[in-house]
This record gives structure tokens, C-alpha cells and sequence, in this order.
């Protein structure tokens, strides 16, 4: 009474309370009834469901330990996407506001234009249309040691008007009157960077002049007063009196682009609200336009859709990644079960014996297993969302450096929640099942008497051959198709689960180990192998495709390894002294026998260190590449300074300083493109010219290049003597992480236009270019660039050789120093290689972290079943006692039993994990710049770190085995 | 009718046989109850008997077999094992006298299932340091005298009772121990196979064997050399049927 009583109540308690609040998912709650019912209906289930599971308290607490760490991954990977989204989105508050869509055009005069028409848009579909004019230029305070932003962007704006736009002036960010003559009204990020505040006077250059303006006041950064249109968390604005910007532009004496003119408008409705109506209002801003040259920017849309997709490639990424440890989860709760009932055996065939129907087994035990499940789920929750904030955190110091930092905010939806916790849930409910249903089918004699099942009747052989020929004939046809429509995912799939089928038909026909070791390996070595077999199929593969390579290749070799057991045990003894040393002899007898088992946590340790390890050898193999990435993205030259198209620095300044050997001259600006790629639209991307001198020191690396040209140089020759060719980087038009799904291929004809002017050019893709680390620029001739986007071209990247002796690094400091009137930004190539490789490393390090989570899986995992196994073994350890055994000797063979388990488990994953990578480096998929070479001090580490978790699983259960008293372990079972 | 005391009121001297206990008391604690499982129980067995321990069920039979053969601690007295005072022992060095003098049978035969036959029997032999080789044609022989030569390679599930509880009189025996706890050895098998089992017993018996054998079994008890009778943790009767 009293379980029924408990398990009613805590059930409608539990359920009445997650439903009032939200959340219990519906699918979870539906899932869950039969089980209530069963609880409610049948009290010999209840009873021995309940009893069971608070038996033994400790067990119970590792089995939901071992559980729930499922879940906890699910959700953070959740949790991570929810952050990068959240974070985003914010930015539409912070950095846009009122500001769904704009129209910039080139000079104050053009704005205003364009405003005027924009004007005659209806106000039930916009609610505010405005200027703002925009111009780079560098901040600095004054004095000797200045506290310097070369990179601020220098707005006007009427703050009347602008908090007139949209109908929140509160959103727009814009506080008290505009900033009149000699004065500047300053954006939170630059008050911060250069430590002032109102009433300081800071110096600001542009147009080859210098102001120097009163601070009259700090502008949150929101709406239009953190109006920011590239990527990046700071809005490093300032806002100048009306009539500056053009003022300064017609009297400067340097090449410099005029200002532009960004012409926002809002769209009726609140911030995100607002930009439902994208598509109606960018057609009738586009039609009210009239056919001027003037592209509409839909910035509101394309920032929201951007937090959305980058959201759920993290979640993709956290989520694949960790689908591995997933995996482990559900193998050792497939092991616990069985476990549960091996140990049970005798009293679940007492229970059949005296009439409990095998439904009412399943029900026993999957009751109890969903007591687990809907345990270890709501747990798992919970700590997947702490971890996701701590997984955040590492991640918010990681992508906060750099030009362009973003801040990462916690953030947790509920309805994230709900699904990890359901999918957590369905996982455990799902496993648990399907083991029950397989323990229910016990003989009741075998059972009771504790014999070991006997294989099933002629029925069911003949029933396993058909499935098994079924299975063969899928896995042929879904790679034949694979093959024929390059799906990567039939191809690896496909001949695993012909080679599966295959040793069930033949189970009984051929000796089980020849077939099993052979289909394993034949199976293994295809997914090894099929990469470079069938480039094609795999030519736009994502992460989920290793995800699934990884899996097929360590359950093949889990398989293969089982079958032997047998044979690397013999070696193993061998080689530990023989049949006299006991403890070994015995500690490799059970993983021997008990097969099933062993598999499962062999399964569970290969995957955790195939994932470990293959992380660990590619961040080893990118973090030796500084001297070779600085060479490829560098050319021949040493530093790059990027400077203001306002005020840009003098070429030949810089030629002119000691030490300069070569200075390459580049004009970068933002085109628009269109490309098979983009979906039919235009799509923002930054474009450069260079000139011969680039090519004289050695240009960026090509990755591809037309068949014409027979090297890079050529390939650059062509570029600079035909104005209809372009070469592009590897990362061209990327949206999101990694390279685009469908990159612009070398051959492609893509359509370049100014956003400004709206004048396009047709182009051709001569090469790809390497890509890495912000070297992400298309290229073409100087005359291309400026009959495209004429007065805004103008020299503000330079590439600069350096003569030997000279420290690049120290050169950088005096040009940075020299030019900061110019907004100058120099660093060398070696130092800008360094600092994304050490981004890079942190972000694997993450990933190893992450990663380093199945370990939990696995070592939890191994304390269970050693713990089992200690109680399951009482009987033994008390004869093996009395019949001489020391307690030392008990406490050996327990080690000998997890380190060989686990050792097993750790080669086939370092092995697997660095055979793979040798595979994919020496295929090029990662470009041929990198060179495999086996990281040999951390992957020690790594195994050392991972056996010795494995041992100090192991130390207490086994202490505890070597504690039992002969006579009372014999009592207790005879 | 109650036998009368009849060894046990003298306590016996270390050089009366092979086993001499003296004043063994052993007492079961659980939480604030006590039980005496053991009462001052003197005894003393001659190299090459046969004694059956009987008693009603929760006597001290078991208990009394524990201690002596040393698996069990006890809480008073002394027990003398083949000239070896086992009740001061450190744990190791009781396991290794148990390993090299004496063999056990069970009542539910408690073979290592993840062994074979002949695996199980050489286990003793090697425990107590034997040679592999010879450890494996001494089990061999050992499971052939018991009538098993045909079954060295079969796992214990693989066996029937009887054949299960002659490999456990053969693992007990491979190792030519001085003395042989048996507990119960015919109580899980059918009357039939208990019968061959105690005959094997008497055999090995007859060749000179130590034999401490408890049992239930009157018929068994009578064939032994010397019969106890333990009842409430105390040796009731002790008397020689041969």
C-alpha cells in the first residue's frame, strides 16, 4: 500500500506541477501513461518495479549518474545554440533597433535622394525612413600616450529625427540633443576603449584632418546609436555634427571615399516584429525607387536568419560531437540492464513460474527502467543546463577576442528544454525497452536453475535468416543508390549493414569467428577507404557523415576484437607470466566469457577515445602549421595594414620606412554578388585589387586553379591582364561556420555589383585561393575594382615586405603608432596566424572538454559494472578464498578485469582516431598545407589520463571484493 | 533419543590429530542482537577419519565447519590445523594454509562458471604455487579418477549436478590436501547421484583421506567413522560408529 500510495502521489504530484509550469513535454507525458497506468492498475509490478529500484540506493544513484549524462549533453548542445542565437538576436536590438532595411548609397547628396523617395512608402507598412552618414575614421585622446580606436565609424544624424523613426524613440538609442560644433556624442564601446566620458575632449581623424571635439555624451549601444552594419558585438560609433562628414570629404586634399549614405527604414511593428514584413516593404522600397541603381539591403532579416542558422549549427556541431558520448550512454545502460537481469535471472523465473506473464515481465522492468528514464532525464536537464552555461563561458572568452568579438549571453529557451529533456528521455524509455522485451524472453527452467539461454528453434532460425537476408539486400541497395546520387550516407551505411546481415545468415552455415572478423574488417576498411573511393559522395558531406564513419568504424572493430577475445587473451596471459599468475588468469577470464558485456564497454570506451583522440591529433596537426599558414596567406610579405578609406595611410609612407622592402598596394571594398550559390540574390562579400608588386614577393596560395594556368603566379597574371576574371577564397560567400555547402567553383561565372552605385560586372572564377585565418578576400585588377565601384575605391590594405633583420613585430607597433591619425591596423602575418591558431586551440580545447564528458560516460560506466560485478560475484570471490585465493590477489584480478577492458577500449579508439585523420589529411580535405604527424606526448597523456580514471573507477568495488569473508560470502549464497 | 556427550567433555591436546579445537566460541552480531552460534566447542579429529557433523538446521553445523577449516574468524579459543594454530593467522597466510592443506566441497557445488572443468580443478594447485604444467596433469588425473576424463573442457553450466559436484570433489582433492570440509555435498543432487558421490567419498576415504563431512543425511551420517551432533552452537554427541 504504502509503494502505491507513494508512487501515486509523487507521480500526479510531479506531473500536475511540471504541467502547470510548462515543462513537461506532451510527448513525454504520453509516453509516460502506460507506465502510470501499470502503476496504478497492477500492484505486483508496482511492487517489485519500486523495490527494485530503491534496493540498493548506491546502485541506483550510479545507474542515473551513468543515464543522465545523455540527456546532459542533448541539452547543452541546446543550450550552446540557444546562447549563439539569443546573443545574436540581441544585436538586432543593440545594433540595428528600428532599423529593418537600408538603401546606402555613396555621398549625403544621393541620401537625400534616395530618403525622398523611400518618403512615399505607406505608413501602415513603414513607420520611419532616415539618413544616417557614415564614414571610418580613428578616435584617439589626446596627449602623449593616446588611448586610440583606429577602426570607429563616424556617423551624422538628426537625433531628432532619428528618435522619430520607428515608433519607439527608446529603441532608437539616441539621448538628448545632437552634438553641435566642436562637440562629439561618443558609443558606450568607444567610451570604454578610450576611458572617457562626458566633458573629455578626444581627437578625431578623417579626410586627412583632425578634430578635436568635447565629449557632450555616451550613447548606449542600441537602435541607431549602435547602428553597426558589419559582423561583431561593439559598435565602436561616434556621432558628429550634421555637415562634418561632407564638409571634411570636399576639402580633403588625400585619395579618400567619400562618406556614405546609409538610408534606413523601419518596418511598422516592434523590433523583431517588424521584420515579418520584410519581403512586402524591400518590394516597395524597391519600386519606389524607380529603377535608380540602388540595392535594398534587408539587414534585420538577413541578422535574425543569421543568428538562427548559426544557432543551429552549434547545436549541430555540440550535438554531433556529442552524439559519440550519447552512444556510450545508451550501451551502458543496454549493460546495466542485462546486467539487472542476469542477476535477477532466478527470481524473474520463479515470477514466470508462478504465472507472471512475459508482458507482465517487460512491464516489471521497463516500469522501472522508465522510473530511471523520467529520473536520469529530469537530472540530465538540469545539469546539461549548468553545463551549457559553463560550456558558454569558455566559448564567450573565446569568441570575445579579435576584431570581431562577439559576446555570447546565457540563454535558455524552454521549449530547448523540453526537447532535450524528451529526447533524453525517448533515448533511455526506447533502450530500456528493447532490452526488457529482449530479457523477457527467458526460459523459465533455465532461468530458475540459472543455465545460460539456449539459441531459439528452427521457427526462429529460419525467421533470423530471412531478416538477415533482408539486411543484406538493404545495405546493397541503399549503397548501389548511394553510390548512383552521391549520398554520402548509404555509402558508409550500406556495406555495414550488408556485412551485418551476412554474419547472421551465415552464423550457423560458417565458423562465427572467420565470418565476423572477416565482414568486420571488410566494413571497417570501407568506411576507412570510402572517402577517397567515392570523393564525390562525400564532396558535401557535415559533420553528421564523421559522426557516422566514427560510429561504423568502432563498432566494426569492437567486432572484430570480441570475436577474438579468445586469441588476444591467450597473448595477454602469455605475456603476464603464464597460468601461475591467477589474478590475471582470472581477471581475463570474465570479460572473456561474458562477451556481451565486455563488447558494450569496449563500444563505450572506443567511442569516447576515437572522439578524444581525433580532436586531440587535429589540434596538434593545426596548432605545428603556424610557419606554413603564415607562408600561404602571406606570400612573400610580412605585414598587413588596414587603414580607414576616410583617411587611408600613404603607401608610400610606409615604403619609406627603414626596413620596408615591398609594399603591395590593395583597395578592398564590399561588393555585392551573385552566384549559383546565393539563391537568386545578391549577397555582401568584400572584394580587393592588387598589382604587380603582390605578385612580386609571392602572392596569397591557390588551392584550385583553371587548368590553363600553370601556376599561381599565372593564375594572378591572368587576373591582372583580364578584367572579366576574379579569383576567389576558399570561404566565398560563407555563411555560418566552416565553408559554404555549395562553394562558387573555379570556372563558375559570378556577378559582382556596388551596393553604392549599383553598377555590375560579370566575372569569371579563375582560382580559389587559401582561405585561412581573415584572409577571405576576392580578387581582381585595380581598373575592374574602380570601373565598378569608382569613388569609393581607394588604397587601405597594404602587404609589406620586410628586410632581414627587421622585426616585423616591432615595425607593426611604429606604423600603428606612426598612422594612427589613419586608423592604421598592422600586425604581422606570423602574429595573425598565431592569435587565430591560439583562438582555434581554445575552441578545441572546448571540444576536448566536451568531449571529455563520454569519458565521465565511460568511467561511470565501467564503476557500475564493476560494482555489479563485484555483487553478482560474492559466491565466487568466497570459494576462490577458501580455496587459497589472497585478498590481494581478489583485488588484482578486478584491476586485471577494467584495465583490460579498458586498455582494449583506448587502443581501438587512439588507433581508429589517428588512422582517420592520417586518411582525411593525406586525402587534402583540409587543404595540402597540412602534414599528419601523431601528436605522441599528448595522446600519452591522454591514455595515461583515461587508464588511470579507469583504475580509480575500478579501486573501490575492487577493495571491496578483496574485503569478502569467505565464510560469510558462502553463507549468504548457500 | 538425545545422545550423550561424549569426546567432547575433555578438551583434547594439540598432538591428539590433525584438527584439535579448544574452546572455539563464535558469536553473530546484528545491530543490538547476539547469537552464539558457538559454544567452548573442544574437538579433535585423528588423521584419516571420517567424521560427519549433523545437527537440525540453524545448529552450528555450517558455523563449526567455517571456523575449523578457518574461513570464519573466530571470538575465543584455539584451533590447531595440521600442527598450525590457523586462529592466529593474518588473513594470507590462513589463505595460503588453506591453499596447500585442505579442500572444500559445497553443498551448491560453487565452481567458477567462467572456467572449465579442468581449469576449476587446477585452480587449488596453482594457488598453492604448483608448476602450470603439472598443475594440468594433476587435474587431469584428478578428473579422471572422478570419472570426468571426458569433460575437461566444459564450462560448469555445461554440466550436470553430479558431474558438477565431482569436479568440485576433484578440485578439492587435486591438490592431495590433509583434510577435506565437505558442507553439505549431496544436498542439491537426486538420490541416485548422491549415492555415487558418497561412494567416491568413502573411496578416497579409504585411501586415507581426512574427511569433515556435514551433513543432514542419517544415512550418510552412519557411514561415517565418527558421528557429532551439534545442536544450539554445542557439541551434543560425539560418538565412533566404526
Amino acid at each position: 500500500m504504502t509503494e502505491r500510495v507513494l508512487a501515486v502521489l509523487a507521480g500526479v504530484v510531479a506531473t500536475a506541477g511540471l504541467v502547470a509550469v510548462g515543462a513537461l513535454p506532451v510527448p513525454v507525458l504520453v509516453l509516460s501513461l502506460p507506465f502510470l497506468v501499470v502503476l496504478a492498475r497492477r500492484p505486483v509490478l508496482r511492487r517489485l518495479a519500486v523495490r527494485n529500484a530503491v534496493r540498493r540506493p548506491r546502485e541506483t544513484l550510479l545507474v542515473l549518474l551513468g543515464s543522465l549524462l545523455g540527456t546532459a549533453i542533448i541539452t547543452s548542445s541546446f543550450i550552446v545554440g540557444d546562447t549563439l542565437n539569443a546573443s545574436l538576436r540581441r544585436s538586432a536590438f543593440t545594433q540595428l533597433g528600428p532599423v529593418d532595411e537600408i538603401a546606402p548609397v555613396l555621398g549625403a547628396e544621393a541620401g537625400a535622394e534616395v530618403e525622398a523617395a523611400l518618403r512615399s512608402l505607406p505608413p501602415d507598412l513603414v513607420d520611419g525612413v532616415v539618413t544616417v552618414l557614415t564614414a571610418p575614421g580613428s578616435v584617439a585622446t589626446p596627449g602623449a600616450n593616446p588611448r586610440a580606436e583606429p577602426s570607429a565609424t563616424v556617423l551624422e544624424v538628426d537625433f531628432e529625427r532619428g528618435r522619430a523613426f520607428g515608433g519607439d524613440p527608446d529603441a532608437t538609442g539616441l539621448e538628448g540633443p545632437m552634438p553641435g560644433t566642436d562637440e562629439i556624442a561618443v558609443g558606450r564601446d568607444i567610451a570604454d576603449t578610450l576611458d572617457v566620458d562626458e566633458g573629455d575632449t578626444v581627437d578625431l581623424y578623417l579626410y586627412g584632418a583632425k578634430l578635436s571635439l568635447r565629449v557632450v555624451r555616451v550613447l548606449p549601444r542600441l537602435g541607431l546609436a549602435g547602428l553597426h552594419l558589419e559582423f561583431g558585438s561593439e559598435s565602436p560609433n561616434v556621432f558628429v555634427q550634421p555637415g562634418t562628414l561632407t564638409r571634411l570629404a570636399a576639402a580633403s586634399t588625400i585619395p579618400a571615399s567619400p562618406p556614405t549614405a546609409v538610408v534606413a527604414v523601419s518596418n511598422a511593428g516592434g523590433v523583431l516584429e517588424g521584420a515579418e514584413r520584410t519581403d512586402e516593404v524591400a518590394a516597395a522600397m524597391r519600386e519606389a525607387l524607380d529603377g535608380r541603381p540602388v540595392s535594398v539591403n534587408e539587414v534585420k532579416r538577413d541578422r535574425l536568419e543569421l543568428a538562427q542558422e548559426s544557432g543551429e549549427q552549434f547545436t549541430q556541431l555540440f550535438t554531433s560531437i556529442g552524439f559519440f558520448s550519447v552512444i556510450a550512454g545508451i550501451l551502458l545502460l543496454v549493460n546495466i540492464f542485462v546486467m539487472l537481469a542476469e542477476e535477477r535471472k532466478t527470481e524473474l523465473g520463479m515470477l514466470r513460474a508462478v504465472g507472471l506473464r512475459r508482458t507482465g515481465l517487460v512491464g516489471s522492468f521497463s516500469v522501472e527502467g522508465w522510473m530511471y528514464a523520467l529520473a536520469s532525464a529530469a537530472l540530465g536537464t538540469v545539469v546539461g543546463l549548468g553545463l551549457g552555461r559553463i560550456i558558454a563561458g569558455v566559448a564567450a572568452s573565446i569568441f570575445g577576442q579579435g576584431d570581431f568579438a562577439l559576446e555570447l549571453h546565457y540563454a535558455a529557451t524552454l521549449s530547448s528544454v523540453q526537447t532535450a529533456f524528451t529526447i533524453g528521455f525517448v533515448i533511455s524509455l526506447v533502450t530500456i525497452l528493447g532490452t526488457s522485451f529482449r530479457i523477457a524472453r527467458l526460459n523459465v527452467i533455465r532461468a530458475i536453475r540459472d543455465l545460460p539461454e539456449q539459441e531459439g528453434g528452427r521457427r526462429q532460425r529460419v525467421l533470423g535468416a530471412i531478416a538477415a537476408a533482408v539486411v543484406v539486400v538493404v545495405g546493397g541497395v541503399f549503397f548501389a543508390g548511394s553510390v548512383a546520387n552521391d549520398d554520402p550516407y548509404g555509402v558508409l551505411i550500406g556495406p555495414a549493414l550488408a556485412a551485418a546481415g551476412v554474419v547472421r545468415l551465415t552464423h550457423n552455415l560458417l565458423p562465427r569467428r572467420a565470418v565476423v572478423t572477416a565482414a568486420a574488417g571488410a566494413a571497417l576498411v570501407w568506411a576507412l577507404v570510402a572517402f577517397e573511393v567515392l570523393p564525390d559522395a562525400f564532396e558535401d558531406g557535415d559533420i553528421t557523415i564523421f559522426v557516422v564513419q566514427g560510429l561504423i568504424l568502432t563498432f566494426t572493430a569492437v567486432a572484430m576484437v570480441s570475436t577474438n577475445q579468445d586469441g588476444i587473451g591467450a597473448v595477454v596471459r602469455r605475456l603476464g607470466g603464464g597460468a601461475s599468475s591467477m589474478a590475471l588468469r582470472l581477471g581475463l577470464a570474465y570479460p572473456l566469457a561474458r562477451r556481451f558485456r565486455t563488447a558494450m564497454i569496449l563500444g563505450m570506451y572506443s567511442l569516447v577515445v576515437f572522439t578524444l583522440t581525433f580532436i586531440t591529433v587535429f589540434s596538434h596537426l593545426f596548432s605545428g602549421q603556424v610557419d606554413g599558414f603564415t607562408r600561404r596567406i602571406s606570400g612573400g610579405f610580412d605585414l598587413r595594414v588596414a587603414s580607414n578609406t576616410s583617411n587611408p595611410v600613404p603607401a608610400d609612407a610606409v615604403r619609406a620606412l627603414p626596413g620596408v622592402t615591398d609594399v603591395a598596394e590593395q583597395a578592398v571594398v564590399t561588393a555585392e554578388w551573385l552566384a549559383t550559390t546565393t539563391d537568386g540574390g545578391f549577397q555582401p562579400w568584400p572584394v580587393a585589387s592588387f598589382d604587380e608588386t603582390f605578385l612580386r614577393a609571392g602572392p596569397v596560395a591557390l588551392l584550385e586553379r583553371h587548368p590553363r594556368y600553370p601556376d599561381d603566379e599565372a593564375a594572378y597574371r591572368a587576373v591582372l591582364a583580364d578584367p572579366s576574371l576574379v579569383i576567389v577564397s576558399e570561404f566565398f560567400l560563407q555563411e555560418g561556420g566552416g565553408p559554404p555547402d555549395r562553394p562558387v567553383e573555379v570556372g563558375d561565372r559570378i556577378e559582382m555589383r556596388d551596393p553604392l552605385s549599383g553598377r555590375t560586372r560579370t566575372l569569371t572564377v579563375a582560382a580559389q585561393a587559401e582561405a585561412g585565418f581573415g584572409n577571405l578576400l576576392a580578387y581582381v585588377s585595380r581598373p575592374v575594382l574602380e570601373e565598378t565601384f569608382g569613388a569609393s575605391v581607394t588604397t587601405n590594405l597594404l602587404f609589406v615586405g620586410v628586410a632581414e633583420g627587421t622585426d616585423p613585430v616591432a615595425l607593426s607597433d611604429s606604423v600603428n603608432g606612426r598612422f594612427l591619425a589613419n586608423g592604421a591596423d598592422a600586425e604581422s602575418f606570423r602574429e595573425i596566424v598565431n592569435e587565430n591558431l591560439s583562438q582555434q586551440q581554445q575552441f578545441f580545447r572546448l571540444m576536448q572538454g566536451y568531449l571529455a564528458l563520454g569519458l565521465v560516460v565511460g568511467i561511470a560506466g565501467l564503476g557500475v559494472v564493476m560494482v555489479r560485478a563485484v555483487r553478482e560475484r560474492r559466491r565466487q570471490v568466497g570459494v576462490l578464498r577458501s580455496l587459497g585465493f589472497q585478498a590481494a590477489a581478489v583485488r588484482r584480478a578486478f584491476m586485471v578485469e577494467s584495465s583490460f577492458v579498458a586498455l582494449e577500449g583506448i587502443v581501438i579508439g587512439v588507433v581508429l582516431a589517428n588512422v582517420v585523420a592520417w586518411r582525411l589529411v593525406g586525402s587534402d580535405t583540409f587543404g595540402e598545407s597540412l602534414t599528419f604527424t601523431v601528436p605522441w606526448g599528448q595522446l600519452l597523456l591522454l591514455v595515461l589520463a583515461t587508464f588511470a580514471a579507469s583504475l580509480l573507477a575500478t579501486v573501490a568495488p575492487a577493495q571491496q571484493a578483496s574485503k569478502i569473508r569467505p565464510a560469510v560470502a558462502l553463507r549468504i549464497t548457500d | 533419543m538425545r545422545p550423550s556427550p561424549t569426546t567432547a567433555a575433555s578438551a583434547p591436546a594439540a598432538g591428539d590429530g590433525i584438527l584439535v579445537a579448544r574452546g572455539v566460541r563464535k558469536t553473530y552480531r546484528t545491530g543490538a542482537e547476539s547469537v552464539d552460534a558457538l559454544k567452548d566447542i573442544d574437538l579433535a579429529v585423528a588423521a584419516g577419519q571420517f567424521v560427519a557433523v549433523m545437527g537440525p538446521s540453524g545448529s552450528g553445523k555450517t558455523t563449526l565447519l567455517n571456523c575449523l577449516s578457518g574461513l570464519d574468524d573466530i571470538d575465543a579459543g584455539e584451533i590447531v590445523v595440521d600442527d598450525e594454530p590457523i586462529h592466529r593467522m593474518s588473513d594470507a597466510r590462513r589463505t595460503r594454509h588453506r591453499a596447500s592443506s585442505m579442500g572444500f566441497i559445497f553443498q551448491a557445488f560453487n565452481l567458477i562458471p567462467v572456467f572449465t572443468a579442468i581449469e576449476n580443478v587446477e585452480l587449488p594447485l596453482l594457488l598453492a604455487g604448483a608448476d602450470a604444467k603439472a598443475a594440468r596433469t594433476a587435474a587431469h588425473e584428478t578428473l579422471a579418477r572422478v570419472g570426468l576424463g571426458h569433460r575437461l573442457h566444459h564450462r560448469p553450466t555445461e554440466l550436470s549436478g553430479g558431474e558438477q559436484q565431482r569436479v568440485t570433489i576433484a578440485r578439492a582433492l587435486a591438490g592431495r590436501p590433509r583434510i577435506v570440509w565437505a558442507d553439505e555435498p549431496t544436498g542439491n543432487l537426486d538420490s541416485e547421484t548422491a549415492t555415487q558421490v558418497m561412494d567416491l567419498l568413502r573411496e578416497l576415504h579409504a585411501e586415507g583421506l581426512t574427511l569433515l563431512l556435514v551433513t543432514h543425511d542419517d544415512d550418510i551420517g552412519s557411514s561415517a567413522q565418527r558421528r557429532i551432533v551439534v545442536r544450539d552452537g554445542v557439541i551434543v554427541a560425539d560418538e565412533a560408529l566404526r
